[in-house]
């Protein structure tokens, strides 16, 4: 039979429900600015309710215990953006570098051209002039130094690139043991947790991993299992694969799984997709077009100056030097002659005109390629220029998507410090409300003691 | 709200940077084709520059080498009237003499013509850079040719040269028509007294004097073409300033009204997070008492 003690154990219940709600309240709003914390609230339900010979009462109210509250398909495509995002970044940083090589700084290829190109204008009116062949040996100097110094910068970009995949692979081998660990942890959490803090723990490495590769989770009874976005795994339960990288050959870095086999083509997203395509595909296809360039520019003008005669009577030697070898032309052309007086001005035949004409044309005829030199290079900074706008411009579209996720993330996982304080109060007045109970019953309490009693205890 | 300051942050600083470079494309991402389109147009202008330079050197001395062909052919007027005067027959040996020092006078001012510089260049050398023509008394004329045979060729265009002068050996002492000879010869047939020697040599010079008329026209032709070539890159220059202006420049109307509406923006933007950001419930609670 029901009695004031069921009314004292339900207030007590009461109590002690709105005092653990209040403590995840306290802890939500402690950890409002924690990165990866989500949200907990305090699961609630009755209890059973008592019938004793007809007459039923309430049971009270339990805590169950605290729910996480996360979103597990927010999250994997906040996952698959930050794997682009990173990858669009990682890209646009390069490119950003590297365009700055092809931007008219007074110091690049364009002006380069255009120095040599006027100096070969100039000597045409003065052929006989030391100094106007002087100015076309200089600038001819400066454009093989401008090839030089831009196939130079496109080296060190590639550089850089190369050196960031060991790198990131190891801060992928450091996030997938911590994984694996993390998931053995999981299996011992409660499953009305909904994952609790160790979710929260794995979830932040997740999104950290993505931000290094394109990565696939599927949930099993052993707790996350990750591969990449093609299917090499890298966790499976509590047991993490490490990936490694080597230098293939001409240099091209790739990454092998843990059992070796070379995955670098199936990997894409994150850091390392983007330096992987910086180093392996990018950087490389600039640098054919710039080497090609300077092979056959540098081919076309000595064929035209071996047509002529230069100032001591010679027959025209080569200008320019070093762009046997196609692969690394940009970077060693040079200028051969010496003297300016070697500059084959002078036709070989006796024909009327000069040999000056040929050597303007090496610039405005078209090379093996199909296009002028200047056309060539103009080519080249477009190919620069977009790439680098379309990195900056998917970068900057990626960027508005995961925004817009991860405010859908915020109001579903996030700490709102005004329903927390709502909740506060909310959780405060129950307790309050739970307190009077118990000194009500304490007084009906007293009044039952004292019935019939002409002192009071 | 971050981002939205961040984003406005960004566009301000782009403006600014329009503004202060007077530039609409400082980097090739900026706009691709019109960075591929400069490389062109930075080549094309400087080209263009060095043409005008060159066509205007051109003409001085295609306008020089005219005037020089002018004063040789009235030289060689005077020659022909010398000539004539010592050939009527009644002259006698002294005053054939006397004529024939006043042709080797007419003669020695007609190689000083030859032998004319413009800007330290010889006019009359081909390419080479001898004085064209020397006295040597080996030489049936009593000067030798130094210079070649080649004219020189100047780039005033795209592709586009024009030979600027004709060697001595075409205008001065060409094979059959030599200005030089003809005035040699008559002052040895005057000094010989021969008045049938100076007839011949007479005719000669006359039509020395026609033969240097048509080169003359070679020197107006070229500078006619330099003229009209002088007009179109004055032309060009213009068209490649637009070009490169349309291509990277910057409005500056619309670049002040870009700034200072990323100006606005920004401070609205700043406001705006001001004043959301410390708006919470407790600002409205009562602290507990």
């Amino acid at each position: 039979m029901g009695g004031l003690n069921t009314a004292l154990l339900i207030g007590v219940s009461g109590l002690d429900v709105a005092q653990g709600a209040l403590d995840a309240t306290s802890n939500n709003i402690a950890n409002v600015n924690t990165p990866g914390y989500t949200r907990e609230e305090a699961q609630l339900s009755e209890l059973a309710e008592n019938d004793s010979n007809g007459q039923v009462t309430g049971g009270g109210v339990s805590l169950d215990g605290l729910q996480s509250i996360r979103d597990e398909l927010l999250n994997m495509q906040i996952n698959q953006q930050t794997s682009l995002q990173s990858a669009a970044d990682s890209q646009s940083a390069s490119l950003q570098q590297i365009q700055s090589y092809f931007s008219s700084t007074g110091a690049d290829l364009a002006s380069a051209f255009s120095a040599f190109s006027s100096s070969l204008v100039e000597l045409s009116g003065n052929a006989t002039s030391s100094s106007a062949q002087a100015g076309v040996l200089a600038s001819g100097q400066s454009l093989a130094s401008a090839f030089n110094s831009t196939a130079n910068g496109l080296t060190s970009v590639q550089t850089q690139a190369d050196q960031q995949i060991p790198d990131t692979l190891s801060q992928i081998n450091t996030l997938t043991s911590q994984i694996a660990q993390l998931n053995g942890q999981l299996a011992q959490v409660p499953s009305s947790a909904n994952g609790g803090t160790t979710q929260d723990q794995l979830d932040q490495d997740l999104q950290q991993l993505a931000g290094l590769t394109n990565i696939q989770v599927t949930q099993t009874s052993n707790g996350e299992t990750i591969t990449t976005g093609s299917g090499t795994p890298l966790v499976i339960g509590n047991q993490s694969y490490s990936l490694s990288s080597s230098t293939g050959p001409g240099g091209v870095q790739q990454v092998e799984d843990a059992n070796g086999n070379n995955i670098t083509s199936s990997l894409s997203g994150g850091t390392l997709g983007g330096s992987l395509n910086i180093a392996n595909q990018v950087i490389p296809g600039f640098m054919t077009q710039l080497n090609t360039l300077a092979s056959q520019f540098a081919t076309a003008f000595n064929s035209a100056q071996a047509a002529g005669t230069d100032s001591n009577g010679n027959a025209g030697a080569a200008f320019f030097a070093g762009t046997s070898n196609l692969s690394d032309a940009a970077a060693n052309i040079s200028v051969s002659l010496t003297s300016p007086s070697q500059l084959a001005v002078n036709s070989s035949s006796s024909s009327t005109g000069n040999n000056i004409a040929n050597l303007s044309a090496a610039l405005t005829t078209a090379l093996p390629s199909g296009q002028s030199a200047p056309d060539a290079y103009a080519s080249l900074v477009f190919n620069v220029g977009t790439a680098a706008s379309n990195a900056n411009t998917q970068s900057a579209a990626i960027g508005d998507n995961l925004t817009q996720l991860n405010t859908l993330q915020g109001s579903v996982s996030a700490v709102s410090i005004d329903e927390e304080t709502a909740n506060l109060m909310r959780y405060q007045t129950a307790y309050e409300a739970a307190s009077r109970i118990i000194s009500t019953v304490q007084v009906l309490d007293n009044a039952a003691l004292n019935m019939g009693s002409s002192t009071s205890f | 709200m971050l981002a939205t300051l961040q984003q406005s942050q960004q566009t301000l600083n782009e403006a600014l940077q329009q503004v202060s470079t007077g530039l609409s494309v400082n980097q090739p991402s900026d706009n691709p084709t019109a960075a591929a389109a400069m490389v062109e147009n930075t080549i094309e202008t400087g080209d263009v520059d060095e043409y005008t330079q060159n066509v205007s050197t051109s003409l001085s001395t295609v306008k020089e080498a005219s005037s020089v062909l002018s004063t040789v052919v009235s030289s060689l007027t005077s020659a022909q009237s010398a000539g004539i005067e010592g050939a009527n027959g009644t002259s006698s040996a002294a005053t054939m003499k006397i004529i024939a020092n006043q042709v080797q006078g007419i003669l020695d001012s007609v190689i000083t013509d030859a032998n004319t510089t413009v800007g330290g260049a010889y006019l009359f050398s081909g390419t080479s850079t001898s004085t064209p023509y020397t006295a040597d008394p080996t030489s049936p004329t009593g000067y030798t040719y130094n210079g070649n045979n080649q004219t020189s060729s100047v780039a005033i265009g795209d592709q586009t040269n024009v030979a600027i002068n004709l060697p001595g050996s075409q205008v001065f002492s060409n094979s059959s028509n030599s200005v030089i000879g003809s005035l040699s010869s008559l002052v040895s047939a005057l000094n010989s007294g021969n008045s049938s020697a100076v007839e011949t040599a007479t005719t000669a010079v006359g039509s020395a004097i026609g033969f240097v008329g048509q080169q003359q026209v070679f020197y107006s032709n070229a500078e006619s073409q330099l003229s009209s070539q002088e007009t179109f890159l004055q032309q060009d220059t213009v068209t490649l300033t637009t070009q490169e202006s349309n291509l990277i420049g910057v409005n500056e109307a619309t670049a002040a009204t870009d700034l200072s509406q990323a100006e606005t923006d920004n401070s609205a933007a700043l406001a705006a997070v001001a004043k959301v950001l410390p708006n919470n419930l407790l600002n409205y609670l009562s602290a507990p008492t």
